[in-house]
């Protein structure tokens, strides 16, 4: 599973993920290798339980590995402290996740700009930036609005647009269009895919949903623990 | 500070929970202001003859416990003590337990405390109602508490009383000097205060005594006490605390309202953890979210101290906001509310607050970030 090295920018070696101990072990993921570039989006598929979401977690740097290492931008970053690697989270990546996970209590604007409180930005250049983004995802005129009085496409776009506003070089997507209908979501997949196309983000998307293949630059299978890279998108349809 | 207007505006997104939690801590610091003005009033007025009165320094009896329970001197005592260096002046003071006759014929109980001119020496410092001490000069004339008049019809000066069937007048008002008893105070001069408690010709109750310019009360105190081993010295102060000590000892007063104020305390910590704790349970997919999002634990710690910092901020202010108010519209029950007081009480509501938070920031810390991709 080997690409340009230098472009890569997000890259699982050898990654598995053994929940448990002893003969109640649950093995989630098998030890595999796994590159993310810049500037592309990189679709993983699976039927539901196959670890999919384990290995988004594992490059998330939610999950530690319990084999191999993650590497972000050429370093080692698996094994850090929680708070060492909730930095770096911070930094370098940002997260789509199904249910959206917008805050109920904070309005469009200020939940895009969280990622930038946490990092402990000035409260005008949060906003500035926050509006940028929600621009950026066509959501300026709902910036006031609360999570509960906005659609389930504003919600995710709302939420694309929080994965944006730090520039961080990775974006990972945990189903992003399961809860919307066929416009919303290619409507989100749109977003995503300019992400990578003029930001130069690397855009990860975890997904039951074919209509993502569309915007996938490659497209990785992941069955029973085990991930396989397919040659191109249309593949995965010989395959499935 | 940053954290300040997250949590605050977590705490709006659930408003009947926090408005909950807001009236335990309001309630909270309104009892322990409430309980512990009271006790300080109730203390005030067990050493309020100490307080209240112009003596430096105090000989009494050796069996003394506090200016109830205490013996007689011998009144050579007084020249023995006005001699000693340090002193300015000493005069002999008398106390004893009389009956004054009420208009309606019921007979008060009253502590007559006796003074000698003309410079009357243990008198109340405060009097009030254009009262002079030189008022007392004369027959049979009595300063009466000012807050005692109800129980006496309210009577004029040059009012004619009865005090163990004896003629006395009203010459004027003394106040601040109100014991916490079923008694009041009546100051007279000596010799008619012996008439009405038929005190003994040759002795005292205390030689309240003055220390000279420059000197050292508790100098002078020592040097007496030196001079006089078989009598009980103190100086204002120690009297006082004498008094507090007692009655502390005697009544359950200080164990009731000391309880009350840790209930207070301990009530609104408990509902601040519970509602903190339980606001953490409620939002653990916003918490993962937050960790996920790159949200440190000292980040997650600073957030909910603020949640908890600011339940105080609200809590205390209103609070204290009720007990002035209640404290200005209940001039009759004994409340003394001084600085001290207040800030140990918002010390303690700060300190309950940010202890409440901690079980709330165990839980949180303790949530797994990939919460967040489950579904």
């Amino acid at each position: 599973m080997s690409t340009s090295s230098s472009q890569v920018v997000l890259e699982g070696r050898g990654v598995g993920r053994l929940f448990g101990t002893g003969p109640l072990a649950v093995r989630a993921l098998h030890p595999t290798d796994i590159q993310v570039r810049r500037g592309e989006v990189l679709v993983i598929m699976g039927p539901s339980g196959s670890g999919k979401t384990t290995l988004l977690s594992l490059l998330g740097l939610v999950l530690s590995p319990t084999e191999g290492e993650v590497m972000l931008d050429g370093r080692t970053v698996s094994g850090g402290s929680p708070d060492a690697l909730a930095l770096l989270r911070r930094e370098r990546v940002g997260f789509v996740f199904q249910q959206f996970n917008l805050m109920p209590g904070l309005s469009a604007l200020d939940n895009v700009a969280l990622p930038l409180l946490l990092r402990g930005t000035s409260a005008r250049e949060r906003a500035a930036r926050a509006r940028v983004a929600l621009a950026r995802v066509g959501l300026s005129d709902r910036e006031a609005a609360k999570p509960r009085l906005l659609s389930g496409g504003q919600q995710q776009r709302v939420a694309i647009a929080r994965a944006l506003v730090t520039d961080a070089p990775v974006i990972l997507c945990d189903e992003p269009t399961a809860s919307l209908d066929g416009v919303t979501g290619k409507a989100v997949l749109n977003t995503l895919k300019d992400l990578a196309t003029d930001l130069g983000r690397a855009v990860v998307v975890v997904t039951h949903d074919d209509r993502v293949l569309a915007i996938a630059d490659r497209l990785v299978e992941v069955v029973d623990g085990h991930v396989h890279e397919r040659a191109s998108p249309s593949a995965r349809e010989v395959h499935g | 500070m940053r954290m300040l207007g997250l949590a605050l505006k977590m705490l709006l997104d659930a408003p009947a929970k926090s408005m909950g939690t807001l009236v335990g801590v309001v309630v909270s610091v309104f009892l322990m202001s409430q309980q512990l003005s009271i006790l300080l009033g109730i203390l005030s007025l067990v050493s309020a003859f100490a307080d209240g009165t112009d003596a430096d320094i105090w000989v009494a009896s050796a069996a003394t416990e506090n200016t109830d329970i205490t013996d007689s001197l011998p009144a050579t005592r007084v020249a023995e003590v006005a001699s000693t260096p340090g002193v300015a002046w000493a005069a002999p003071v008398i106390q004893g337990m009389s009956r004054i006759t009420r208009p309606d014929g019921v007979r008060e109980l009253v502590k007559v405390v006796g003074v000698e001119p003309p410079r009357y020496a243990g008198l109340a410092r405060t009097l009030v109602d254009g009262t002079q001490r030189e008022s007392l000069r004369g027959p049979a004339r009595v300063f009466l508490s000012w807050s005692a008049r109800p129980a006496f019809a309210f009577p004029a000066p040059g009012e004619r009383l009865e005090i163990d069937g004896k003629t006395a007048f009203v010459a004027g008002f003394f106040d601040k000097v109100d014991p916490h008893s079923s008694y009041t105070y009546v100051f007279a001069n000596l010799d008619d205060a012996r008439a009405y408690t038929q005190f003994p010709q040759d002795r005292i109750t205390f030689v309240a005594t003055g220390v000279s310019p420059g000197e050292d009360a508790v100098t002078v105190r020592q040097r007496l006490q030196a001079r006089i081993p078989d009598a009980l010295v103190v100086t204002r102060g120690e009297l006082s605390a004498m008094e507090v000590r007692h009655f502390l000892r005697r009544t359950p007063v200080g164990m009731v309202f000391g309880m009350g104020t840790a209930v207070a305390a301990f009530i609104g910590s408990v509902i601040v953890a519970i509602t903190l704790y339980s606001s953490v349970v409620d939002r653990l997919r916003d918490y993962g979210t937050l960790k996920a999002l790159g949200a440190t634990r000292k980040d997650l710690v600073r957030l909910l101290l603020a949640q908890a910092w600011l339940f105080f901020a609200v809590g205390a202010g209103v609070g204290l906001l009720a007990f002035f108010f209640v404290k200005a519209h209940a001039p009759q029950a004994p409340m003394l509310a001084p600085p001290w007081m207040l800030a140990g009480v918002m010390a303690v509501s700060l300190t309950s607050c940010t202890l409440a938070s901690l079980a709330a920031v165990r839980r949180a810390l303790a949530i797994d970030p990939a919460i967040v991709f489950r579904g």
